[in-house]
Parts: C-alpha cells; sequence; structure tokens
C-alpha cells in the first residue's frame, strides 16, 4: 500500500495523488479490507468505486453520508483491513443536533505531525509547555493539541471547557452565564500560569480578548508566551494586529481551520502580496477541500467566496463530498504548492431579512 | 474621483489607521465615507490607555467653551463646518437646519458646561473645615451615542467636565459628530488619554458597557430593557414624548398649527418630538386636521437648507413603509391617501424623503401607541378623565397646552415622566437650569465627606 503523500504536492506529483485515491478505494471498497458502513452501501451507489472513481472530481458522485455519523454504530466505520483496537472516536461541535461521530487510528496523528512543521516555519518555540484552552473530551482537537505540545517538547496543560454548554447559554439568550463561564475558564488559566511557565497557548478568540481585558492574566502571558494557535471562530484583520503588535509582540501568532471531517488546515507562512492576512492549507490529499458556488456547485474562481466542500481520504475514513456550514474565500495555491488556499472562513449565512429598526433613540 | 474622507478610531488623540474598514452610505446612495472599526481588542487596548489616564485632573470650563467654538467654526481634520454639517445630513437623513441648529445648541452648551453640571447638583455646602465633595463613582465612562440627532453627544462631553474619562461608541451612522468634537476638545487642550473614540458594532458597545466603570446609552425599547435594570448604566431610551388636549382641539388653528410643530420639528427625529396625541375630544378629525397640515410638508432632498423632512435610503424606505403597514393594521391611516406616490417622497436626489404618517385608534391601550419612529409620526387616541394620567406614563415630556393643564403636578408625580410643559410652549421648552431627562451629574456623582478641621485639644 502506498504512503500518503506528504502535505506538500507538486505537479509532479499528480500521479501520487491518483495513486492515493486508488489506494483508498481499494481500501475502502474491497471486501477484505473496508468498513461494513461502506461495504454495506456499496450496491446503492450506482456506480463501482473501484472501476469509476479515477479522479478527484469523481469524488463528487459519492452522496453525502455524513449525516448518518450522528447515529451508525462506531464499530461499522471500522475498515476490516485495520486494527479495530487502535481507534478512538470523536465527535463533532454539536451545534446541529447530534454531534457527527468520526473514529481515528493513525491518520489524524500524521496531520498533525505536518501541522507541527508548519507551526516550525511560522516560528513557534521549539520546546516549552503549552496550554490548551479549547474542548477535550469528545472533541479531537484535546488529543490535537497535546500531541502537538509532545512533538514539540512540553506538557500540555488542559482545562475543563465545554463549548455545547456555552452555545445552549447563547443559543437560549443566557449571555451574562455564557460571560460567567468565559471567567471561569480565565480564573483555571490563572491557576495554571501562576505557577507553570506556558511557552504556548492554543486558544479561541473570544477567549483571548477576555484574557486580554483581564491585566493581570494577560500580563504574566504576555511575559511568557511566545506562540498562540487560535482557532474556532473567525479574528478580524485589526484585531490579529491589536494580538500580534499591541498584546502579545513577544508571541508569533498562526492559525488552524479544522473540524471533525477534515482534520486541520494550518495557516501557511504568509508571502509577498497575500491578501489575506491568513491562508489556511488542507493536508492534501488525505483532506481535499473545495470551494463551491452553492447554486451552481461549480468551483468559484480564486479570489470569490464559496461553501466548503470536503473530502476525507484516509485509511481510517473515507467521508466523500461532506458540505460545510462555512464559506471561505479560495486562494491560489503559495508558490512551489499546488494546493488551493483558504481564507476568510465564515458560516455559512442564509439572506437574513433585513430588520426594520424601531424607535428613534 | 477623490477619496473618500476617512474616519478612524481616535486612541491617545492620534488617529488608529485601522485594518478593519467598512464604507458609510448617506440616504442618497452615494458613499460618503471609509469609517475605521474598532473591534473588541483595539477597544480594550484603548481602554486601557484611557484608564491608565484617568488620574489626570479634568480640564476646566474654558476648554469646552473654546472647543464648543472650534466644532461650530473651525476646519478641524482638514473638515469646514459645511462639510460636517452636509456629512451629517446625508449619513443620518435629518434635514440640514435640524443639523445647523444642533452645531449652535452643541456650540451653546459647550460654552455653558459648568452651569449646566452644577444645575443639577444641590447647592455646595461647606463651613469651616467641613465640605461636601461631588465625585465621580467611577473613572471611566463607556458612552454609546445614537445617530438620529448630533446633540446627545454634548452628554458625553458633559461627563469629561465632570472629570470622568469616556470611551465613546458613535452611531453606525454619526461617527462624524464625535470625530468632530474630539477634534475640537484636543485642539482646545484635553488631554489626549482623557477620551477615545471607537466607532464599531454592537458587539464593541456591549465590550465596553461590561467593562467601563460606568455606562450611557441611548438607545430603543431593546436596550432599555436589556441595560434598564443595571445601576452602573443610565439609559436614553425612547422618548415617546406625549400631548393631551381638549375636545376643541380639532377646530383651533393656533393649537393645530403649534401640533404640527412639536410633532414634525426638525424632521420629527428627536425624543421631544411629540408622538402620541391624546384627545378627551373624538379623535377622528383631529387626526384628519393634523394629517392635512402635515401633509403640507414640502418633499426636499435633505441638504436644502429649507428641508424639513428626514430622508432614508430608498430600499430602507420602502422596507419600513411596508413594515408600517403590518405595524398599523387595526388603527386608521389618515395621511396615505393624500400621497399619490406613497408615504416615501422623491425628491430626486436617490433618497427617499419620509413623509408624516398620522394614525388614530379607538383605545389608548392599542399596540401602535408608544411606537416613535424617526420621521413626523403620530397616534392620536381617545383619553377619558377616568383614564386619569396612566396613557400618559413613560414620556419623556409631557405637554398639557389646555384645561387639562391642571393635571400637571399629577402627571409630575408618574416616575416615568421626565418633564412635564403646560401652555402653548414647545415640549423642549427649557432654561439650563432645569432636568432634560433627569440628573447626569447624579448619575456620574456621589457626594463624599472631606473634614479638614484641627482635632480639638
Amino acid at each position: 500500500m502506498p504512503e500518503l503523500t506528504p502535505g506538500t504536492s507538486r505537479p509532479q506529483d499528480e500521479a501520487a495523488v491518483a495513486a492515493h485515491l486508488n489506494a483508498m478505494m481499494r481500501w475502502h471498497f474491497e471486501p477484505a479490507t473496508g468498513s461494513p458502513f461502506w461495504l454495506n452501501r456499496t450496491g446503492s451507489l450506482g456506480f463501482d468505486p473501484l472501476t469509476d472513481i479515477t479522479g478527484l472530481a469523481d469524488l463528487r458522485r459519492f452522496p453525502d453520508v455524513s449525516d448518518e455519523l450522528r447515529t451508525v454504530p462506531v464499530e461499522e466505520l471500522f475498515p476490516k483491513g485495520a486494527d479495530a483496537a487502535s481507534f478512538d472516536v470523536f465527535e463533532s461541535g454539536g451545534t446541529v443536533g447530534a454531534p457527527k461521530r468520526i473514529v481515528d487510528s493513525t491518520a489524524r496523528t500524521r496531520n498533525v505531525d505536518w501541522v507541527s512543521e508548519v507551526l516550525a516555519e511560522h516560528g513557534f518555540p521549539a520546546t516549552g509547555h503549552w496550554l490548551h484552552v479549547g474542548p477535550t473530551g469528545p472533541h479531537v482537537v484535546g488529543r490535537t493539541v497535546r500531541h502537538l505540545a509532545q512533538l514539540r517538547g512540553g506538557v500540555c496543560f488542559t482545562l475543563d471547557f465545554d463549548p455545547r454548554w456555552v452555545k445552549r447559554l447563547i443559543g437560549s439568550g443566557r449571555t451574562d452565564l455564557a460571560a460567567e463561564y468565559r471567567e471561569y475558564l480565565l480564573d483555571q488559566m490563572e491557576l495554571v500560569v501562576r505557577s507553570q511557565e506556558i511557552k504556548t497557548l492554543f486558544i479561541t478568540p473570544p477567549v483571548l480578548e477576555a484574557v486580554c481585558a483581564r491585566s493581570s492574566l494577560h500580563e504574566r502571558l504576555a511575559s511568557t508566551v511566545e506562540g498562540i494557535l487560535w482557532a474556532g471562530t473567525s479574528m478580524s484583520a485589526e484585531s490579529l494586529r491589536q494580538v500580534e503588535e499591541f498584546f502579545f509582540p513577544r508571541a508569533k501568532v498562526a492559525a488552524i481551520y479544522g473540524n471533525t471531517i477534515m482534520g486541520i488546515a494550518p495557516q501557511r507562512p504568509p508571502e509577498e502580496g497575500d491578501e489575506h492576512p491568513c491562508v489556511f492549507r488542507p493536508y492534501f490529499p488525505q483532506s481535499v477541500v473545495e470551494v463551491l458556488d452553492p447554486d451552481t456547485g461549480e468551483e468559484v474562481e480564486y479570489g470569490r467566496r464559496g461553501q466548503v466542500l470536503m473530502h476525507q481520504l484516509s485509511h481510517d475514513m473515507f467521508l466523500p463530498n461532506v458540505l460545510e456550514r462555512d464559506t471561505a474565500i479560495r486562494v491560489r495555491p503559495a508558490s512551489g504548492d499546488t494546493v488551493d488556499g483558504l481564507a476568510d472562513i465564515a458560516p455559512l449565512r442564509t439572506d437574513d431579512a433585513p430588520t426594520v429598526v424601531e424607535g428613534v433613540y | 474621483m477623490s477619496a473618500l474622507p476617512v474616519v478612524n478610531p481616535v486612541i491617545s488623540g492620534r488617529e488608529v489607521d485601522s485594518r478593519d474598514r467598512s464604507t458609510l452610505t448617506g440616504v442618497d446612495g452615494m458613499p460618503l465615507a471609509s469609517v475605521g472599526l474598532a473591534p473588541r481588542l483595539l477597544a480594550q487596548a484603548a481602554l486601557n490607555r484611557v484608564r491608565a489616564g484617568a488620574a489626570d485632573p479634568a480640564p476646566d470650563a474654558s476648554v469646552f467653551a473654546k472647543a464648543g467654538e472650534l466644532f461650530a467654526t473651525a476646519e478641524l481634520e482638514g473638515e469646514t463646518p459645511e462639510e460636517y454639517g452636509r456629512r451629517v445630513t446625508l449619513a443620518t437623513g435629518t434635514p440640514l437646519g435640524a443639523v445647523h441648529r444642533a452645531i449652535e445648541g452643541i456650540r451653546a452648551q459647550l460654552g455653558r458646561i459648568e452651569r449646566l453640571n452644577q444645575a443639577e447638583l444641590p447647592a455646595p455646602f461647606a463651613e469651616p473645615g467641613f465640605a461636601t465633595r461631588w465625585l465621580p463613582r467611577g473613572d471611566l465612562l463607556a458612552a454609546v451615542v445614537p445617530n438620529n440627532h448630533p446633540e446627545p453627544n454634548v452628554t458625553w462631553v458633559r461627563a469629561l467636565a465632570m472629570g470622568v474619562s469616556v470611551l465613546v461608541r458613535p452611531g453606525s451612522k454619526d461617527p462624524f459628530t464625535p470625530r468632530r468634537l474630539f477634534a475640537a476638545l484636543l485642539a482646545a487642550g484635553t488631554g489626549p488619554d482623557r477620551a477615545a473614540l471607537l466607532p464599531g458594532g454592537h458587539e464593541v458597545g456591549e465590550h465596553l458597557l461590561a467593562e467601563a466603570d460606568l455606562g450611557l446609552v441611548y438607545g430603543g425599547p431593546a436596550a432599555a430593557e436589556r441595560f434598564g435594570a443595571r445601576r452602573d448604566v443610565l439609559v436614553r431610551g425612547p422618548g415617546r414624548s406625549k400631548v393631551l388636549v381638549g375636545p376643541a382641539a380639532a377646530q383651533d388653528e393656533g393649537l393645530l398649527g403649534d401640533l404640527v410643530e412639536w410633532i414634525a420639528d426638525d424632521g420629527g427625529v428627536r425624543c421631544n418630538n411629540i408622538s402620541l396625541v391624546l384627545t378627551s375630544g373624538p379623535v377622528a378629525p383631529l387626526a384628519d386636521a393634523l394629517a392635512e397640515r402635515l401633509a403640507a410638508l414640502p418633499v426636499r432632498p435633505v441638504t436644502d437648507p429649507a428641508a424639513t423632512l428626514p430622508a432614508m435610503a430608498r430600499e430602507s424606505g420602502a422596507l419600513l413603509a411596508e413594515h408600517l403597514t403590518g405595524m398599523t393594521e387595526g388603527a386608521v391611516d389618515h395621511s396615505t391617501h393624500r400621497y399619490p406616490d406613497g408615504l416615501c417622497g422623491d425628491p430626486g436626489d436617490g433618497s427617499a424623503v419620509m413623509r408624516p404618517l398620522v394614525v388614530s385608534v379607538s383605545e389608548a391601550t392599542a399596540p401602535i401607541v408608544g411606537t416613535e419612529l424617526g420621521f413626523p409620526f403620530v397616534v392620536v387616541a381617545p383619553w377619558h378623565p377616568r383614564d386619569g394620567t396612566a396613557p400618559l406614563r413613560e414620556s419623556l415630556v409631557v405637554s398639557l397646552p389646555d384645561e387639562h393643564a391642571e393635571l400637571a403636578e399629577r402627571v409630575l408625580r408618574e416616575p416615568s415622566v421626565r418633564k412635564v410643559v403646560t401652555g402653548r410652549v414647545r415640549p423642549w421648552t427649557s432654561v439650563p437650569e432645569i432636568p432634560h431627562d433627569g440628573s447626569l451629574a447624579q448619575f456620574l456623582l456621589e457626594p463624599k465627606g472631606l473634614v479638614s478641621a484641627a482635632p480639638e485639644s
């Protein structure tokens, strides 16, 4: 079985991409190695994945089965060719209904190994402890950040951080309670940073903003932190500048875009002529990402916004044609690369009816 | 094509060329300015600077008087007073004449700022060794100011004069007034770290209100509900100003002329414009008489010095007109049939001029009662002596021009009424010594004792 092509792909690697796709089809649809989940569905596909899927564009022929991940027993997802005992299960955020479950043995670890290399290119500290101010538990990011810390010579401190509870509070209008929860996270952070030297921080923008508003915590962190990895929601260009130049001038700052389906697309190092402060680069070809016009299904031009379509092509899971609730701007590949970048990720908005503002003051 | 004027956040007396930008469009559909926005983190950076500078002494009254003069007369940040007036007019749709009156109002109020502030406090007490001092309850005030009219900006300037530092989040359509006031105050000699200007979205206002010591919010019913219960936030909510007239009002030409002015002066955009007319006579003839006179107000571009009606962007005007159709269901519309082209008039400059709308209802408890809109909009409702003062509650001003003036003391006792006017007097008639809406000074300041007598031996 050929190994995955590493993150960077060049034109001469096209054959390798085709080989990877072919290997994935054989792995997931040969009765000896495929998962019960896919083997049970082969008959209803209307085509033969072993012979009819020859290019990445063909992946769109598959149905989006990701909704079934909310209910399918996980053991049906394990490929027969893999060691079932090596799998972990993780869940999506659970914003809309029940969470989607994915299983993973080693595929995401390879993705994270590569992210660590990209962080090195960003100049992130090569040693020192991490503080993970993000979810753990069912969310794969907790394992990811712990793994990054280990790869980069430190231990990873974690907090109890429950994003589903916060979403429930905000969804039901209890914003005061959500703000109190955020303060509770800061309290937990204080207990760590008071006695431990944190070199690298994983954090979400809203919590980072709250840190900047609590001067005792901010001052302590700003004096030790040399790398800030952020994710979860977007950050405006000016907010980013404030973090880099004013609040954490000693730290390298980079973001990751990731989710349970795709894995992690880290921010690539900036280039001359970049129009966007953060350009994300997927772990191709394990993660294949397209940016579509939601009306036509066609890929949008460079520089245009579209809806994000993802395909996960790893030995641990095959998840084709998953349309995300995110939009992104499609960015030309960086020099020496052939993989498109993604910028300015934003939630998909249905056209909100404009509301009339009543009242004078 | 010349570059758009730029409005940026101001921190420590300097513009911050924010990377987050938004284009402000006028009611005529043309771009007016490129506005640099302050995200929460920039607001936090500003707050840190202002807090660090809060111990500096307050500027003295002459600084504010000078700033008022500069505001009204000088070229500031490359902007003449004429350009300023035109920009505010096009951005907010408030007629140019009203903006010019506001400029004069701001100049006058800044010129007597100490008198305004002192008027809200008890006569000073001091005898040898003992004194009462009124001092700020907090160092920092977050001020979320409105779009409809420039004058509410005087409130945060008064806070500066009382020794409180301010973080100003301007209305989304009028960053021009606070920007110009900042320039005037800095030029007049205010310390650069006493104030910061932070244009931005809703979330910036929320952040400032959470992080500053005290807050001031101009807003509609939603803001009143959200912040009304907070002791550290002063909410200047809807005005809902009312008038109660007698049965002969519909035949009283003089009174009808006054009512038209009280409803529609300054384009009806102010909080003390009348939005509810209660009558102890029949509602329909009075509503018709008002609608007829208000319909005579001409449709002109807001930048015309003779314009009296406010404007909106065309799409917003059309949306509002549609929304009003639903809102006024169950009420009788006395105006729209007078407008062959509908409620939105076309002055020919690309905007929609909002023509006056008079509706009547058969009960003062109808849901439409209490609605206040940014153009001459008035509900006429019946009042019976047995109703007493209840229909007059929740009012910035209650006007009792005629035979119901004997209710004045009772209405004034209503906690939700801020001011009562009797006789044929404009609702906004005042002198600096009487309150417009409670006491800013008693919100920002509190009394403390200072005893400096030598201990008795």
